[in-house]
Order: C-alpha cells, then sequence, then structure tokens
C-alpha cells in the first residue's frame, strides 16, 4: 500500500502540465478579484478586509479543483483503460486505493495553497495578527482538501468517460457557490442560505474564517467536514471494491 | 509456433483430481440483460492441472473468468477458489491474473509498476526476479506508455507472477507476442505448472491449446461443451479427415452416397471428405470402381475438431 501511495505522488509530480496551471489558475484568479480592493476598507459583517478574505476563500476554491477535478478525471479514465481492473486482482484493499489517491491530491493542492498566500502577502500585503494564524490557515485549508479529494474519488467511480467532466463541474461549481467560496452566504435568500449551512464547503470556509477572525475553529464545522469524509471515502472505497462494470 | 515436442506436463487422468479443487463453480449463471453469458455451469479445476478454454466468441469465456475473478458476481450458483471466496483467496496472494481488458498505470516506469505489483503480493517474489523472468530487464526504465502491444503483454505477465500463486489465469496471453516471446513465455508456464501450480487459460491458437494445456474445456454459449484432454476432443468431434484426387468426371451424387459421411467438399479435382468411420468410407470409394490418388487419412485437427463440435451444437440448438 505504501508503494501504491508513493508511486501515486511520484507520478503526479512528473505531470508537470497539471502541476502548474493546478498551482498557479487559484493565484491568478484571486489577483483579478482581490487585485483592485481597497487594503484597508472592512467587508462588512466580516471585520476582514477584501484581500484577507478572498485570500482564503481562493486558497479553499483552488485545493477544491485540484483535488475535486483532478482526482474525478483521472480514476475515469483509469477505470476505462482497465487499469483498475487489474488493482483488483491483487490483495489491494479498497482503502488502500483511496488513501493513495487522496494523497496524491494533497501534494497538489499544498502548493497551491502557499501559492495563493505567497501572492496575498507580497502583491495586497495582507498581513494577520498572530503567526499561529498562517500555520493553522494552511493545515487546515489542507486538511479539509482531504474532504473534497475523497468526493473526487467516489466521483470517479460514479461516473464513466466522456459524463465526468460535466457531472463533476456541475458538483464543483454548485458546492463552491452554495459553500459561499465565491460570495457571502448572507447574500441568498433564507431557505438558501439554511441549505448552504450543511454543505461541505460552508464549513470548510468557515474554519479558515474562524482563524483569520483568530478564533478557535467551531466545532459544528470540524464535526461536518470529518462526517462528509468518512461518507465520501467509504461511499469511494465501497464503489472501488463493487465496480464490476467494463467501460 | 509452440514447439510441440516438449509438452512438460502431460494428461494423467481423472487419477489427478483426488485433492480439494482450486475452482469449483456450482450451478453459476449469468446474464447481462436479456443475453446469458454463463448457463448453469459446473467446473471444478485442480492442483496441478494446465486448462486450456476454448470457445467461439461469445461463448461466454470473459464471463467465466470474470466470474472466477470476482471482478463480476453470478446471479445464482457458487464461484469458489480455494475454498473461499474470490475476493479471499485473491487477498491472501493465491491467484495472480493477466487480463486483456487489464490497464497499466501509465507516468510510471516498467519497474516501477513490476515493483508495485511485487510489493502488493502477499508472498512476494524479489522484483529483479520477476523482471527476468518475464524478459522485462532490458526494458525495466522505459516509460510504460511507450511500450509495444507484446511489451505490455509481458508486463501484465510479470504482474500476474508477481508473487507465489496457486492458481494462474491468463486471458489470451500471448496476444500480440512474436515467435519466440510466446515460446519463452509457454516456457516460464510450464516451470509454472511443473511446481504444481494450476494454469486456466483462455486462447485463440488452438495449437497453444493443444501443446500446452493438459485438460481442455470447450464453452458454448455458457455451457460446457466438451472436457477432456485434447486427444479426448479431438475424438469426440469423431470425424477423420479423407482428402483425394479423381482423375476424369467426378460423380458427386454417387460421392454424397458414401457412408459415414460427414461432410463433403469437391474443388477442382480434390476431394475433400470428413468421415466418421474412414475405414468404410475409403473402402466404399473403392467400391463405386474410382481410383483415389494421392490419397490421405488424417484425424481431426483440435481446430477442426473444435470447429465440429462446436457447429454440431449450434444445428443441434437450431432444431430444437
Amino acid at each position: 500500500m505504501n508503494t501504491l501511495i508513493k508511486l501515486e505522488i511520484a507520478r503526479t509530480l512528473r505531470n508537470k502540465k497539471f502541476m502548474f496551471f493546478s498551482v498557479i489558475y487559484p493565484a491568478g484568479l484571486y489577483l483579478m478579484i482581490a487585485g483592485g480592493a481597497s487594503t484597508t476598507e472592512i467587508v462588512q459583517g466580516t471585520g476582514l478586509t477584501l484581500p484577507l478574505l478572498m485570500m482564503v476563500s481562493m486558497a479553499s476554491f483552488g485545493a477544491i479543483t485540484a483535488v475535486l477535478v483532478g482526482n474525478s478525471e483521472r480514476i475515469a479514465k483509469e477505470r476505462e483503460k482497465g487499469w483498475v481492473r487489474q488493482l483488483r486482482l491483487t490483495a489491494l484493499p479498497g482503502r488502500g486505493y483511496v488513501t493513495a489517491k487522496v494523497a496524491s491530491a494533497a501534494v497538489v493542492s499544498l502548493p497551491s495553497i502557499l501559492v495563493v498566500f505567497l501572492v496575498a502577502v507580497l502583491v495586497k500585503d495582507v498581513r494577520m495578527g498572530a503567526a499561529w494564524q498562517w500555520f493553522a490557515l494552511v493545515g487546515a485549508i489542507w486538511a479539509g482538501s482531504i474532504v473534497f479529494a475523497a468526493l473526487g474519488v467516489a466521483v470517479g467511480y460514479l461516473a464513466t468517460g466522456d459524463a465526468v467532466r460535466p457531472i463533476t463541474m456541475i458538483i464543483y461549481f454548485a458546492l463552491s457557490m452554495l459553500g459561499g467560496l465565491w460570495m457571502p452566504t448572507t447574500t441568498f435568500p433564507t431557505w438558501l442560505q439554511k441549505v448552504a449551512e450543511w454543505t461541505p464547503t460552508y464549513a470548510y470556509a468557515g474554519l479558515g474564517r474562524s482563524i483569520e477572525q483568530a478564533n478557535a475553529p467551531e466545532m459544528k464545522h470540524v464535526a461536518l467536514l470529518a462526517v462528509y469524509l468518512l461518507v465520501f471515502a467509504g461511499m469511494a472505497a465501497w464503489l472501488y471494491r463493487k465496480d464490476t462494470r467494463k467501460s | 509456433m509452440v514447439d510441440m515436442t516438449t509438452t512438460a506436463v502431460t494428461y494423467t487422468g481423472d487419477g489427478r483430481r483426488t485433492g480439494a479443487p482450486v475452482v469449483s463453480f456450482e450451478n453459476v449463471s449469468k446474464s447481462y440483460g436479456a443475453v446469458r453469458a454463463v448457463a448453469d455451469l459446473d467446473l471444478q479445476l485442480y492442483p496441478g492441472e494446465t486448462v486450456a478454454l476454448l470457445g467461439p466468441n461469445g461463448a461466454g469465456k470473459s464471463s467465466t473468468l470474470d466470474l472466477l475473478l470476482g471482478l463480476r458476481n453470478p446471479d445464482a450458483g457458487r464461484v469458489e477458489l480455494f475454498g473461499t471466496s474470490p475476493q479471499q483467496a485473491i487477498a491472501q496472494g493465491k491467484v495472480g491474473a493477466m487480463l486483456q481488458s487489464g490497464g497499466l498505470m501509465e507516468d510510471v516506469t516498467v519497474r516501477e509498476i513490476v515493483k508495485l505489483g511485487c510489493d502488493l503480493h502477499p508472498r512476494r517474489y524479489p522484483v529483479d526476479q520477476v523482471l527476468a523472468a518475464a524478459d522485462l530487464t532490458e526494458i525495466a526504465d522505459r516509460q510504460v506508455n511507450k511500450l509495444s502491444g507484446g511489451q505490455e503483454q509481458r508486463v501484465r505477465f510479470a504482474l500476474a507472477t508477481a508473487g507465489a500463486n496457486e492458481l494462474i489465469v491468463l486471458d489470451e496471453p500471448t496476444t500480440g507476442m512474436d515467435v519466440s516471446a510466446r515460446q519463452a513465455f509457454w516456457g516460464v508456464m510450464r516451470e509454472q505448472a511443473k511446481a504444481g501450480r494450476a494454469i486456466l487459460f483462455a486462447t485463440h491458437y488452438l495449437e497453444e491449446a493443444d501443446a500446452i494445456a493438459d485438460r481442455v474445456i470447450v464453452l458454448h454459449r455458457g455451457r460446457v461443451l466438451a472436457d477432456g484432454s485434447a486427444a479426448e476432443i479431438k475424438a469426440k468431434a469423431g470425424a477423420r479427415r479423407i482428402v483425394f484426387d479423381l482423375d476424369g468426371h467426378i460423380g458427386e451424387a454417387a460421392l454424397r452416397e458414401l457412408p459415414f459421411l460427414a461432410s463433403l467438399e469437391i474443388s477442382g479435382r480434390t476431394v475433400r471428405i470428413q468421415s466418421h468411420d474412414a475405414d468404410a468410407t475409403v473402402h466404399a470409394v473403392y467400391g463405386l470402381g474410382l481410383y483415389p490418388r494421392n490419397l490421405e487419412v488424417a484425424g481431426l485437427g483440435l481446430e477442426q475438431a473444435f470447429i465440429a463440435i462446436t457447429d454440431a451444437a449450434t444445428a443441434e440448438e437450431a432444431a430444437l
């Protein structure tokens, strides 16, 4: 199992094109959105400036992009090629495959988070009250991205071939929007706000915001993410073992 | 082609089948929609057997192998390997398999993927040994996506033999291999068989089945049509081949009346007959006052026997 994890990480790092875009894209988006924003003006109801707020949103968004989109497409392709069939003829347990995929996704998401932070600090002069906040933020966003990596594995198993990209995109945009990664959920109608509160993306963004405001993370967010991780990873492992379709 | 003279394992008849079966199918059925791929299949394989699985396209070979390896679940009946479920047997490292539909990981080298296969095997062999046995040592550092079809087959073979399996399942293993690679491949397989492993392979090359298998199973529409040694299968087809030339007028009507005739084919001056009793048929040819030249009488090859058996089964079904 460790060999598979190492190999998955190694081949992800070798895929330079994928690495480059996954790492550069969220930082570019950050500059587009927060580039012209004031560095002192406070966004209403948050106590934070727009460049700071968007730094967390874009790092989260970028991490999700790297792990969800990358994973689901690669897995669907591997199933099509029959590599998963081959793997199922080995003693590898279902969780081994899921762990390896999640680990290789985490290798992509970490640099994409760091680059957004770096750009925010250098270009928009973003500062936080204490040094621990930076470490906590990187850790929280990185750890949280694992939830979406597991979701990516599950989607890669549910969808086949041509369908995987549109399905991933629908899930990805719906979750990003509902969770308030692009705009605050306070702009939603009340009923939608209630729904949004239960999405994994909302909990994910909430985790980062608490740290930015120098508060302890809310237990509800942490618990929600943990439950989603269990559900997605369990679903992925089950689908791996169950996948008997030839595609 | 395959060397026919040095078959390492000879068929020893039912005497060998005393131990617990390695593979056991009990009344197994599997349908895809309205198509019945496997119908009430009963099948046992025993340790040390080398078994060829033959059948025309759509006979259920691939479905049978999928069921055997637990890649699919049967609709009815039971599939057991080593007295347990296929998944369990695979997890214990008792089964190595090489599937046509099995793809390879991309963006890695041959050595990396073979090492992965070894590391995942509970009873692994050293990587270098597995690479050497599959004749991959020279291309060990090459990227998997840059291999030829035959080289890819050898990587699959390496993955199927990465550890001490007790059963090796091969689906069309030599497809894409050149003659020398094919010979080397079966050489390694014979070693495995000698070591007491059961080998099951599906093939299109009937001469491979003839030369290597000590037991041949012919599948037709998901059922076992024939099960025995290659010699027994040929005998079951129950016909011999008679070929001769005739000078002058050939009275086709008279030839059609020959006794024990299974088939008759006339092309130019050459007459080709399949007969259930070649002696009687040839005798009757002389009885017609004919003088056959270049007379040859021979048994059917496995391929012809195979065609005769499956055609007969198809005709029988059509008559029902």
